[in-house]
This record gives structure tokens, C-alpha cells and sequence, in this order.
């Protein structure tokens, strides 16, 4: 089950977060997103020692704990993307194909002429399209 | 093989080095022993590894045992080959001889059956016991020895050394140590050559069902356990991790045995992970049957061990830490057979375990940065993780009220499962006094307190229901329908547990904290006998917890950390701050101080609010920066409240401003006005330290839309700034000041102007005027506000781009510097000159037209400052006018129309024409010329008091135009407040309206005289002459006597302008008396015209101006003196030069000079007089002439008209050259009356005296 995805800024601002749980405890996901930047700054410092090829999108599993898995994205504009999931396994290959829609999705959303790159992501439609690629994610999952 | 087990281990225990044997064949060991042993361990020693490189190691410990001794002998060689590593690895035979033949006979037999069919490698040490000083011993030793040599050492080894025993020894135990060393690296090599071997073979075999996992285990740790003794630790530790992936393997893909997993023995609660002796191989190896929960552990402890001998710290904790999660894992499906929580324990242990041991050998020094930063993250996630095992520990005995609702808890246990135990554990019996205990504990628990009225739903810890979750678990065994019932209800009515959470909107959801405690209420005290079909309250699960809790828990630390209220938040500080200070040496920073909020948050319910603003400064200062507000928002209440606490009022101020700033949604408005109400209430307090409050975030300004305002230098104005409120309310500012910033220009560039009145800011956008003095020229941008809330100065520094308050200010965007005014440099704002430049006519009232012409500036409310010069006068002051220059220009080219049909009351009330009243010398313009060009009319008058002169038309004497000039001098003042000035001093030219000039024409036989007066008109306007009158001076007069007026036919006489005209008077000259001196008044004649003008001020002189104007013309009288002349010559006398006869003079050559007088007229006075003898004097230069004859003397000359007389001198030059002839005066006569005709010469030219012959004689 997917928690919650985040878009995150080249300032490491939250540019977007949305949570899938039914709970109104957006509060905590923020915490975990927030705290997830740690392990990009990491990697990105590092990408020798964390072993990802310089020119790949997909950060991989960022930090596992027993209860939820943290999967991250970079964009080469240094946007991050967050993917916060509850399932105990998910395959790489599928965040690494989720993470490529939802950068597609990214793309559209601030090609809006009306979107002020920096600033958060108001975008209706946006949220809309993440949630359907969440809801194919899970479906492949649980399948 | 299992058999062996205990045995293995026993041997392991027992051997901890490498044995090196002594055979003591002479009896010689008690002797030398000492000195053997003080060499060990071995300085260095080269030996193979496994993959055959050489090794060096330092220090190789080792221990010289006896064959004769119990620990040798009581093995049995070959007998368990596994057991390999503990035989000795070489074997020193020491023997003594002093005798060959002893030698020979006895020795020699014996060591070849020492050394014979043995594998073990050993050589011989022939020890001489010979003294230095006992030559014939020393030799004798020596044969010995070398026989020994002989019949021992080969080619390919040399097995024999010789000490000596009193002798120098220093060779010696080098060569020993060599030969030691290599008898143990052949014997290791060999060894490892064996175990490998054998471990191939099973290997091969490993499918099959014969295959034993112990066997292998033994053969792998016993060759492990070789390596490890002879310091061969990487070596070692290959073998443990082949070892223990070979486990995992067997574990995983062999489901042949139901394997006992272990984890029921007393103490098994915490961790072995660091202790491989914890417990005997025996206990947890049996029947082939490893129980994986030891057996995991005890391969982790040996790997983990020979790390640390490696001196690699860090990676026991990067090994710890995945291996601690997996395993964790491992224990979680196993869960439902373990004692209850036994998996949260023993991660608490281990982490604890692993922190305590790597921090104890990690000294941080030859390491990289990076595996430094990696050690002490990992130091942190393992504090992390027994904290967030701890916690939930605590939560499940009662210690919930005790845990932070952060997010920061809320994130790691809100999503942890809880323990699934196969059956909750039921309330023990006779714990009611304890269950009351936890509800009154429940009852008292307080509401955090929530600071300005914040209402926030407190973020959950648990990640479903404890209580439903407990009862499904306790009654799922027993009566599932009842429970589920039960359930059913309960979570109908609460709206909590997994199923309600889903199901149930956010406002269901929000009591679910609550819930709980109102359901275990004193009314259910009573029942404190629990049944199994009724469902436990959360008092009794909890008590039923603790009571489990304390049975599996064998820690007594742990059981005392969690058994006081007091005791777990002093546990669960240590286990934050280790965390926490980690994470901030691996400079996971966000982590870090995540967990410092949680840190603060303890300190606060302490008391201890220095401490713990300190923490949520740090805390807030990270999620500003990043821009996180949603977590801001719940940090920054609490630092807020610090701040007030402490009484740190600017803290409290800015933090109160922080909040307010914060993005709309993150707070109600009810909650946004408490913050302005505190922000204001202390403003209007007396603080102690006002400080300067920066509400950028909050009040943020630009200057209008639309171009900047313009000002011209000097100017003051107004300026109009858009100002965004923040603040929910209105606010009320006791001032208001902005700053400009000149661009472009980085010095004194910054102005402040000021808004004194107290302003009131909406919430929202609010415009503001503010007034601006004079400003330097420049472009100005808005720089700074700044104000003042009560005693409360603020500034604020940013713009606004048209929005509300930019909460993401740290994001902003280079901001667009848009000028918001700009003052020009210095130009011409206004122009006044004159509007004629034609003269005027002097001493009459006439108008001065001044143009005033703006330059695309208004002249509104300007006033006119006019002086007037010397000899000039304003006439009435009533009547000065202005009109529209554009009127002017129009009428311009008909002048005379205008001039006709023009009158003041037209132009009244034509609207661009005004009469003004100057007072005290200045004029007010009016509105509407305040930019269109206007010309101020101004009636005056110049004076001149000299009479105007005539001259002589022979010799025309111009006047000098100075003498008409006049100065008007002016000051405008204009601008806005009338900060302009303008000042110009304006020539106006003044004259006459004719200049006169006379000659005489004619003049007859009778003496008449024709006197041509001529008018020449000095004006641009028309003149016309009316009347015209000569006044003669003394010695003339008319001829008819009469007033000498021209005839009238001819008047009036127009005078087009500058043209001229001329009138002729005929007079005469009267006889004067000599000496008699006339009057001043009669000295001149006056000429006196009387005229009209016509003409139009716009062009010049004009008619003068009269307060009456009734239409009809006025004569003007002009008076001009004329001075007259009598005629000055008057000869009688005509002296003429006569031609000289010859053409050319010489020095000494005799001149003829002859000058003829003539009588021209025969005076009265000569003839009266009778004299008819001319009296002459030739005068000539003494030095150029010698004059012969008289040169003074009278001559007669007949007084009648015409007589004539010739003068002869006779003159002789003196020099050559050009000079001057003699002259001929006529003493007597005046000069006035001789004319000379014709005259002489006035050089002449004289040679030099021809040359005489007679003195040139020939030679």
C-alpha cells in the first residue's frame, strides 16, 4: 500500500505531498519525507559509495524500517520525488516504472504557464493523475 | 559427529594459541625452558594465508609444550583429524652431547626414531654445554654438532641449530625463531590444505541426504578457529561468513526438519550478538539440529569478534544493523511461539549491545570521513531503534502519556505493528489494586496543554487499536463470534481500531484517543474479575502486559527503565540525546534534529524551558529554512511558549510574527488573532529591551501598478505604496516610514520618508500615501519599511509582487526592482522673457509684456515677483493683465483688427485673459495658466529727464541704446509648495518716438538758410504728426519771423514705421553781440512735434496706456533740442604758392619762392579801418633754409575785392632731402579768414649739390 508521495524542491522545500491513507496524520509523513532528504543528500554527495550510476533517475530504497519503505527519485533539475510505501515488498523495477510516470505527471503539472516554478503544486489534475498511477502501482503490487 | 560437539568446544576453550612441541631427548628443557619461553611470542612471522600469499604477523603468540606432558599424550594423534588445529604445529627435539661416540651410538638411533615417519615438522636444537674458556669441550661440541648436521639436515632444509649454552646466543634465537616459524607455516599450509579438502568433500556430498550440516559446521569453525590462532583474522572471517551463508542456504531450502527455533530459555530476551560464549554450542546444536535462534547469534558474535580484532568497529555495526532488521524480521514470523515482546527486547538489547561494544573500540582514527559519518549514523539508527522499541514497550504497560504525540513518534510507531503474541496475556489474577492504579493514572493524565489555543488533533501512536487489537488476540482462540461481537460494538461506539479508523470521516477519528479512557471508566472498577467472553478494558491489557512483560524480560536494567514513570523518561532522554548526537556527527542533520524537538519537548514538561528552547530553536530554524511549515507550525507553539516562559520578548515577538506569517491554512483564524492579540498586547507593554521586529514575512509593501511617479529636481510629493497586512485583524500603526534606495548609485542612496499619521493596516492590501520632500535626482526603488506597533518599532524588508505575504520567502525569486519614483535631473521648468522686443516709448505708460512659458511643468499657485529697475515705474498696480500667449500668436497677424475691436470686457470673459493686482510687488497666476503659456502685461512707464537731442545729419551722432534700456526684474516661484524659484532679470528697451536729425540744405545769397529737420521714427508703430514748431536759438530766427511752423496744409503727416520724414524751416542768422553770453535755454533751438501714435503693444511701442480709454486719440507732445551752428569760416585773404620755376632744387642752388595774395572780399572792418598794408613773415626752418632778403615786412594790398600782390623770397636749401618749404603767414589776419588756394606744398624735394669737376682730377 502506497502512504504517500511527495514532490520535493531544488531548496529541499516540500513542493507537493499526498497522502493515501485514510488517517489525518499528514503531519508524520511529512516527518518521514522530510527526514528522507538526509539519505538524498547522502547518496547525491556520495553516489560512488551508494552505488548509483551518475546518470540514474532512481535513487532506490532510500531507508527501510520495519513498518514502511522510502524510495526516492531525482530529477535532473534536482527536484526530488518520495515515495513512501507500506508494503513489505516491492520490486524495484516497479517504483523504478512509477517514478517515471510520476515524473511525466511532474512535467505536465508545471508546464502549466500558471505554475510559478518554486512554489508548491496546486494542481487538481495533478493530484488526480498521481492518484491513478498510485492506484496501478497497487494494483501490480497486490497482484 | 555431533557427538563431538562438546568436545570441540571444550578444545576451543582450552587451546587459545598455536603448540610448538619439545621432545627432550638430553633432559635438557628445565634448563633452557625460561630463556625459550621469554622469546614468545614471536616478533615476526611470515606465514600463507588461504589463498597462499604471504601474511606478516606481528606478536604470533605460541606455547612450547612438552610431548611428555599430559595435554599431548592424552590425545590421541589421527584420531580426530577435525581437531586438527590444536596439535602442535612444530616439534623441537633438544638434545645434548659431549661424546661422538655417544653420538653415534645412542643419539643418532634415537632421533631417527623420533624423527622417523612423522608428518610433524621438526627440527633439532643441539644444545653445548661447553664453557667459552674449555676449548677441548668447545671442539668436541663442535664435531658433535657437525656430525649432527650431517646425519639430520639436508640440502633442502636445514633442520639443526646449536646453542650454546654459556655462550652468545643472539644468532641463535633468531635462527630458532625462523625455523619455528617455518615449521608452523608448512604445518598450517598443510592443515589448511586438509581442511579445505575436507570441506570440498562435504561440500560435493552437501545435496545428499547423508549430508550434515554439523559436520560441515565443525570443519569450517575448526579451520576458523586455526586461522584465528594464528592471527590470521580475515582468514577467519571468510570462513564464518561462508559458514554462515552455508547456514542460511541449508535453513532455506531444507524443510526436511521441523527445526526447534529456540528462544525459550531464560535470558534469551536479550542479545548475544557480541558474546559467542554466551551459551554452549551443546545447548542449541542437537541431533544435527541447529536452533537458528542461537545459532545466528553465535555466528554474528564470532564474525562481530575477529571484526573487532580487525579493528573494524564499524563494520560490526553496518554487519549489526541489517542483520539486527532481518532478524528481527525473522523473530516477527516466529512471533506467535515466543514469550510476549521477546522480539521488542531483544532488538532493545542488541542495539544496546552493538552501541556498547563498537563505541568501546571505535577510536576514530584511520578512518575516512565517510565511514567515520557512516559509523555514527548507524551509532544513531540503532539509538533510534531501541528507542522506538522502547517506546513501544512503554506504550503497551502505560507509559503512553509519557510519549510525545509528534510526528516524529507518530511516524515510527503509528506504523509499527503491535506484537502478536498467539494469545494477548490475560490479566493475571489478584492485580486489581493495579488496575485501579492505571486507571487513576489514565484519569489524571492532563491534555498536553495547547498553547494560543491551538486545537489540533493529536497525532496517533498506535498503528491500530490496542484495544481492539488485544481483545482479537485473546479472544480469537476462545469464542471468535462473541469477541468479534463485542469488538463490533466497541469500535461501533469508539470509531477506533483499524476497521473504524477506515471507515470512519476525520471527526470520528479524532476521539479516538479519547475514546479509550472514557470507555475504562471508574464505572467498570468494580469488575476487576475478568471473564474470558468480556472484553479487556485498556487498564487490564495493560497491566496484563506489564505483568507478561516483567516474565520475559530477564534485563533488570531494562525491567527498571520501564517500570517507573520517572525511570522510562529518563531512559528514553538517553536513548533520544544517542540518537540524536550521532545523527549530528553523520550530519543527518534532519534526523538529528527531529529528534532534538523530542528532546525539547521532555525539557519542557520539565520545567527546564531554557534547555528546551534552545532544542525547538534548532528545531524551527531547520524547517524554516527548508520551508517545511506543516512541521513548523507544530514545532513553533511550543518554542513560542518557551520564549514567553523565559520572558525572552523578542524571541516571543518573532516568533509570534512567524507564526502569523505562516501559510493560510496552517492555522484557524481565531488561533491567528491570539497571535496578533499577544504580538500587540506586547507591543503596548513596556519592554524591558525593545528591540527592532522583522515582520517581512508578514507586511509586505510595493509601490503602485502603473508607471513611477515622476518629480521634477526639488519637487516635493506624494507617494502612493500598496501595503499587504498579514495580520488577521486590523492593526494600528502608530507610524509608518519607508525607506527609497537610489539604484544605480551605492552611496547615500537611502532616504527615509515618513507617513506620521497613525495608519491602520486592513488585513489585506492596503494603499497608503505617504509624503515626499524634495529628493535628489535619481530612480528610486522602495527600500525598507519600518514602523511602530505601541512602543513596538518593526521593519520589514520585503516586497510584495501583487499577492498576499510570500510565506516562501526563501524560495523568492531575484526580485524585480521596479522604480517607484523618479526624480529628474535639473532642466528648465519655466521661461520668462520679454514678450516685444521692439522699443517702447519713453516717458509715457506702456505695457511690458512677459512671457511665461512652462516646460512641461505646471505653474500651479505660482506667484510672480517683479521689481522694477531705476527710472522705471509700475503705473497703476490695478491693472496689470495676463492672457493666453496662444491668443496672441492667433491675433498676431491681424493687429490692427484686434487693436480695433478689442476691449476689456471681451477678454474678460474670454477666459484666457485676467486682470491681476499686484501687491507687494508679486502677482498670483491663476489655475488656468498653469500650463499654457501666458504673458503678464505690465503698464509702465520709463522716465528720462534729458531732452532728447538732434544731431547733425552730417555727422550723425547715434545714441546709445543703453540709454533707453530698463531692467524688470523677476522671480517666479512655482512647484508644488512653491519650492521652485526662477528668477530673470528682463531688459525692456525704451525710446524716443523720433530721433531728429537736421543739416542745411541750402543757404542763399542773402544769407537765408535752408534748415532740413529730419524725423526719423524709432518705433514699430505708426506715427502721425499733428503739429510741428521750431523754436530757434539765440542768433537765428525765422525769416518771416513768425513761430517757423510748416505750412498746416501738411498735416497730419503719418510716419510709417522706421521710415522718416523731413520738414524744411528757412532762417537766418541774426547779428549776435560778441562777449555777450546767452542763456542756457536759448543755447539750443527745440524742435516740438506734436503726434499720435497707433500700434499694438504686442509689437512694440504703442499707444499709452490710460485707465480711461474712451477711443479717442491723444496727441503726444515730443520735444527735441536742435543745436545750431553759426557758419565758422569766412575768408578774405587768398594766399596761393606759385609753382616753383625749375623742377628740381639742389643744395645751395638759389630758389626763386612766390606766393600770391589775393583780396577776396572787402570786409567792413578792413575797409573801416583804411589799412590797406598786409603784414607777412615767412617762416621757414633755419636749419634746411637760408633765407635771403626780408623775412617780415609789410606789403600794400589794395583794399577793393580782387587785388592781388605777389610775396618773393629767395631761399637757398641748406640739406638734401624731403623737407618741409618756408611758409608764408599773414601775422595779422585771422585764421578764420585766409584761405590758402592754391596751397603749397608740403614737402619738397631737395637734391644735393652737383658734383664739382675741377677737384676730380684723373689719374
Amino acid at each position: 500500500m502506497i502512504v504517500c508521495v511527495a514532490v520535493i524542491g531544488q531548496q529541499n522545500n516540500p513542493l507537493f505531498l499526498q497522502s493515501f491513507t485514510q488517517e489525518d496524520d499528514d503531519l508524520k509523513l511529512h516527518h518521514i519525507v522530510h527526514c528522507s532528504l538526509d539519505v538524498i543528500d547522502e547518496r547525491v554527495n556520495n553516489p560512488k559509495r551508494s552505488g548509483i550510476a551518475v546518470n540514474e533517475a532512481f535513487l532506490g530504497l532510500l531507508y527501510p524500517t520495519e513498518s514502511y519503505k522510502v524510495y526516492g527519485y531525482l530529477t535532473n533539475t534536482k527536484v526530488k520525488f518520495i515515495l513512501i510505501t507500506a508494503d513489505p515488498e516491492v520490486r524495484d523495477a516497479d517504483a523504478r516504472n512509477f517514478f517515471r510516470k510520476f515524473h511525466v505527471a511532474y512535467v505536465d503539472a508545471v508546464s502549466n504557464p500558471f505554475h510559478v516554478p518554486g512554489k508548491k503544486i496546486t494542481s487538481t489534475s495533478f493530484s488526480r493523475k498521481l492518484r491513478s498511477i498510485v492506484d496501478n502501482l497497487g494494483s501490480i503490487t497486490t497482484v | 559427529m555431533t557427538n563431538y560437539l562438546a568436545q570441540f568446544q571444550a578444545i576451543k576453550n582450552a587451546s587459545d594459541r598455536i603448540v610448538v612441541a619439545v621432545e627432550d631427548v638430553s633432559e635438557l628443557w628445565p634448563i633452557v625452558k625460561e630463556k625459550f619461553e621469554e622469546k614468545l611470542p614471536f616478533k615476526k612471522a611470515s606465514l600463507n594465508n588461504k589463498t597462499r600469499n604471504p601474511v606478516y604477523i606481528e606478536n604470533l603468540p605460541a606455547e612450547f609444550i612438552l610431548t611428555t606432558d599430559a595435554r599431548l599424550r592424552s590425545r590421541v594423534p589421527q584420531e580426530l583429524s577435525l581437531f586438527w588445529f590444536r596439535e602442535p604445529y612444530a616439534t623441537i627435539i633438544l638434545v645434548s652431547c659431549e661424546d661422538l661416540d655417544e653420538f653415534k651410538t645412542i643419539l643418532k638411533p634415537r632421533l631417527k626414531l623420533i624423527v622417523q615417519n612423522d608428518e610433524r615438522e621438526w627440527f633439532i636444537v643441539f644444545v653445548s654445554k661447553a664453557l667459552p674458556d674449555n676449548d677441548q669441550a668447545t671442539k668436541l661440541a663442535k664435531k658433535v654438532y657437525s656430525r649432527l648436521e650431517v646425519d639430520f639436515s639436508t640440502k633442502k632444509r636445514e633442520r639443526c641449530c646449536k646453542f650454546d649454552l654459556h655462550g652468545n646466543d643472539s644468532s641463535f634465537w633468531e635462527d630458532l625463531e625462523s625455523k619455528i616459524v617455518e615449521s608452523i607455516r608448512n604445518t598450517l599450509d598443510r592443515r589448511v590444505q586438509f581442511y579445505e579438502e575436507e570441506v570440498r568433500k562435504l561440500t560435493e556430498q552437501r545435496f545428499m541426504p547423508v549430508w550434515s550440516f554439523s559436520n560441515f559446521f565443525i570443519l569450517k569453525e575448526s579451520l576458523a578457529f586455526m586461522f584465528e590462532m594464528v592471527h590470521l583474522y580475515e582468514d577467519a572471517l571468510r570462513e564464518y561468513d561462508e559458514l554462515e551463508l552455508c547456514y542460511l542456504e541449508t535453513v532455506n531450502t531444507s524443510p526436511i526438519k521441523q527445526r526447534e527455533f529456540g528462544g525459550f530459555d531464560h535470558g534469551d530476551d536479550q542479545a548475544m550478538l557480541l558474546k559467542p560464549d554466551h551459551k554452549p554450542l551443546t545447548q542449541f546444536i542437537q541431533n544435527d539440529s541447529f536452533r537458528e535462534f542461537e545459532f545466528r547469534q553465535y555466528l554474528f558474535a564470532c564474525q562481530s569478534k575477529l571484526l573487532f580484532k580487525l579493528s573494524r568497529p564499524a563494520e560490526v555495526s553496518t554487519r549489526g544493523y541489517s542483520f539486527i532488521i532481518n532478524y528481527s524480521k525473522l523473530l516477527a514470523s516466529h512471533e506467535n511461539d515466543l514469550p510476549f515482546c521477546l522480539r521488542e527486547i531483544w532488538v532493545i538489547t542488541a542495539c544496546l549491545a552493538i552501541i556498547k561494544y563498537t563505541t568501546f573500540h571505535y577510536d576514530g582514527g584511520l578512518v575516512t570521513a565517510e565511514v567515520e559519518k557512516e559509523f555514527y549514523r548507524l551509532q544513531g539508527d540503532f539509538f533510534s531503534l531501541s528507542r522506538v522499541k522502547f517506546m513501544r514497550l512503554a506504550y503497551l504497560i502505560g507509559h503512553g502519556a509519557e510519549i510525545d504525540k509528534s510526528p516524529v513518534n507518530s511516524a515510527e510507531l503509528s506504523m509499527l505493528p503491535w506484537p502478536r503474541p498467539a494469545v494477548w496475556p490475560l490479566v493475571p489474577p489478584d492485580v486489581s489494586s493495579e488496575i485501579f492504579e492505571k486507571e487513576k493514572i489514565m484519569l489524571q493524565s492532563n491534555p498536553t496543554a495547547e498553547h494560543f489555543g491551538i486545537q489540533r488533533k493529536a497525532l496517533p501512536l498506535e498503528p491500530s487499536s490496542l484495544l481492539r487489537e488485544a481483545n482479537r488476540r485473546r479472544a480469537s482462540l476462545s469464542t471468535p463470534n462473541l469477541s468479534d461481537l463485542s469488538d463490533g460494538r466497541q469500535n461501533l461506539k469508539d470509531g477506533s481500531g483499524v476497521g473504524g479508523s477506515s471507515r470512519f470521516s476525520p471527526q470520528n477519528k479524532e476521539r479516538s484517543s479519547s475514546m479509550p479512557r472514557t470507555y475504562s471508566s471508574p464505572m467498570n472498577i468494580e469488575s476487576s474479575h475478568v471473564v474470558l467472553d468480556r472484553p479487556m478494558r485498556l487498564s487490564e491489557i495493560q497491566v496484563a502486559s506489564e505483568h507478561a512483560l516483567k516474565k520475559t524480560l530477564s534485563d533488570p536494567d531494562l525491567w527498571t527503565s520501564l517500570s517507573s514513570k520517572q525511570n522510562f523518561e529518563k531512559k528514553y532522554m538517553e536513548l533520544t540525546k544517542g540518537a540524536a548526537d550521532n545523527y549530528h556527527r553523520s550530519w543527518w542533520k534532519r534526523h538529528a534534529v527531529a529528534l532534538d524537538g523530542e528532546i525539547a519537548a521532555v525539557y519542557f514538561r520539565h520545567g527546564d524551558f531554557d534547555l528546551a528552547a534552545n532544542s525547538y530553536e534548532k528545531v524551527c530554524a531547520l524547517y524554516a529554512g527548508e520551508g517545511w511549515h506543516d512541521l513548523l507550525a507544530d514545532v513553533l507553539p511550543y518554542l513560542a511558549e518557551c520564549q514567553k516562559i523565559l520572558n525572552d520578548e523578542a524571541g516571543y515577538l518573532s516568533s509570534c510574527v512567524r507564526l502569523l506569517s505562516m501559510d493560510d491554512g496552517l492555522f484557524l483564524t481565531k488561533e491567528r488573532q491570539t497571535f496578533q492579540s499577544e504580538v500587540v498586547r506586547l507591543a503596548h507593554s513596556e519592554m524591558k529591551n525593545p528591540v527592532p521586529l522583522d515582520v517581512s514575512s508578514l507586511i509586505t509593501f510595493s509601490g503602485t501598478h502603473g508607471p513611477p511617479l515622476e518629480l521634477c529636481d526639488g519637487d516635493s510629493g506624494t507617494l502612493s505604496v500598496t501595503v499587504w497586512s498579514g495580520f488577521p485583524d486590523d492593526i494600528i500603526l502608530e507610524s509608518l516610514n519607508l525607506t527609497l534606495t537610489v539604484t544605480f548609485t551605492a552611496d547615500e542612496g537611502i532616504n527615509a520618508i515618513k507617513c506620521s499619521n497613525v495608519t491602520i493596516l486592513k488585513p489585506g492590501r492596503n494603499t497608503i500615501i505617504l509624503d515626499l520632500p524634495p529628493q535628489q535626482p535619481g530612480s528610486y526603488v522602495l527600500g525598507v519599511l519600518t514602523g511602530q506597533i505601541g512602543h513596538l518599532r518593526f521593519r520589514s524588508h520585503s516586497f510584495s509582487k501583487g499577492g498576499p505575504p510570500d510565506s516562501d520567502d526563501f524560495m523568492s525569486y531575484e526580485k524585480p526592482v521596479k522604480p517607484v519614483l523618479k526624480v529628474f535631473k535639473p532642466r528648465p521648468l519655466v521661461d520668462i522673457s520679454a514678450a516685444v522686443s521692439s522699443a517702447l516709448l519713453m516717458n509715457e505708460v506702456q505695457w511690458v509684456g512677459m512671457v511665461v512659458k512652462p516646460i512641461n511643468y505646471s505653474l500651479r499657485g505660482s506667484i510672480l515677483h517683479i521689481d522694477t529697475g531705476p527710472e522705471l515705474d509700475i503705473k497703476n498696480s490695478q491693472m496689470i493683465e495676463i492672457e493666453n500667449s496662444s491668443v496672441f500668436v492667433q491675433d498676431s497677424p491681424n493687429l490692427v483688427d484686434t487693436e480695433i475691436t478689442r476691449n476689456d470686457a471681451n477678454l474678460e470673459s474670454c477666459g484666457n485673459h485676467k486682470r491681476l493686482v499686484l501687491e507687494n510687488g508679486k502677482i498670483e497666476l491663476p489655475d488656468w495658466a498653469s500650463n499654457v503659456t501666458t504673458i503678464v502685461w505690465l503698464p509702465v512707464c520709463a522716465t528720462d529727464k534729458k531732452l532728447s537731442r538732434g544731431t547733425s545729419a552730417a555727422c550723425p551722432q547715434r545714441q546709445s541704446v543703453l540709454d533707453g534700456m530698463r531692467i524688470v526684474a523677476l522671480k517666479l516661484e512655482f512647484g508644488a509648495s512653491r519650492n521652485q524659484k526662477f528668477e530673470r532679470t528682463v531688459a525692456v528697451h525704451f525710446t524716443d518716438p523720433f530721433h531728429i536729425s537736421t543739416r542745411i540744405t541750402d543757404r542763399g545769397n542773402d544769407g537765408a538758410l535752408l534748415l532740413q529737420v529730419i524725423l526719423h521714427s524709432q518705433v514699430k508703430a505708426t506715427l502721425t504728426i499733428y503739429d510741428v514748431w521750431l523754436d530757434l536759438q539765440e542768433g537765428f530766427e525765422h525769416i518771416h519771423k513768425d513761430s517757423g511752423r510748416p505750412s498746416s496744409s501738411f498735416f497730419p503727416l503719418v510716419i510709417s514705421p522706421s521710415s522718416r520724414a523731413s520738414i524744411l524751416f528757412s532762417i537766418c542768422l541774426t547779428n549776435m553781440v560778441p562777449g555777450v553770453v546767452s542763456d542756457a535755454l536759448q543755447s539750443d533751438s527745440i524742435l516740438n512735434i506734436k503726434y499720435g501714435i497707433s500700434g499694438e503693444r504686442t509689437t512694440g511701442a504703442h499707444e499709452p496706456v490710460s485707465e480711461s480709454s474712451d477711443g479717442s486719440k491723444v496727441e503726444l507732445h515730443f520735444k527735441s533740442a536742435i543745436f545750431l551752428q553759426r557758419p565758422v569760416l569766412d575768408p578774405c585773404l587768398a594766399v596761393g604758392f606759385l609753382p616753383f620755376p625749375s623742377d628740381c632744387l639742389r643744395v645751395g642752388q638759389l630758389v626763386r619762392m612766390e606766393w600770391r595774395v589775393e583780396r577776396l572780399k572787402e570786409t567792413e572792418s578792413l575797409s573801416s579801418t583804411g589799412n590797406d598794408e598786409v603784414l607777412y613773415e615767412v617762416d621757414a626752418s633755419s636749419e634746411n633754409w637760408m633765407i635771403a632778403g626780408r623775412k617780415r615786412g609789410h606789403v600794400s594790398l589794395c583794399s577793393k575785392r580782387g587785388s592781388r600782390i605777389v610775396v618773393t623770397v629767395t631761399c637757398i636749401p641748406l640739406v638734401s632731402g624731403y623737407v618741409h618749404p618756408p611758409h608764408l603767414g599773414l601775422p595779422d589776419v585771422g585764421k578764420a579768414n585766409i584761405r590758402c588756394n592754391p596751397p603749397g606744398p608740403h614737402l619738397v624735394c631737395v637734391l644735393p649739390p652737383m658734383l664739382s669737376s675741377s677737384y676730380c682730377v684723373p689719374i
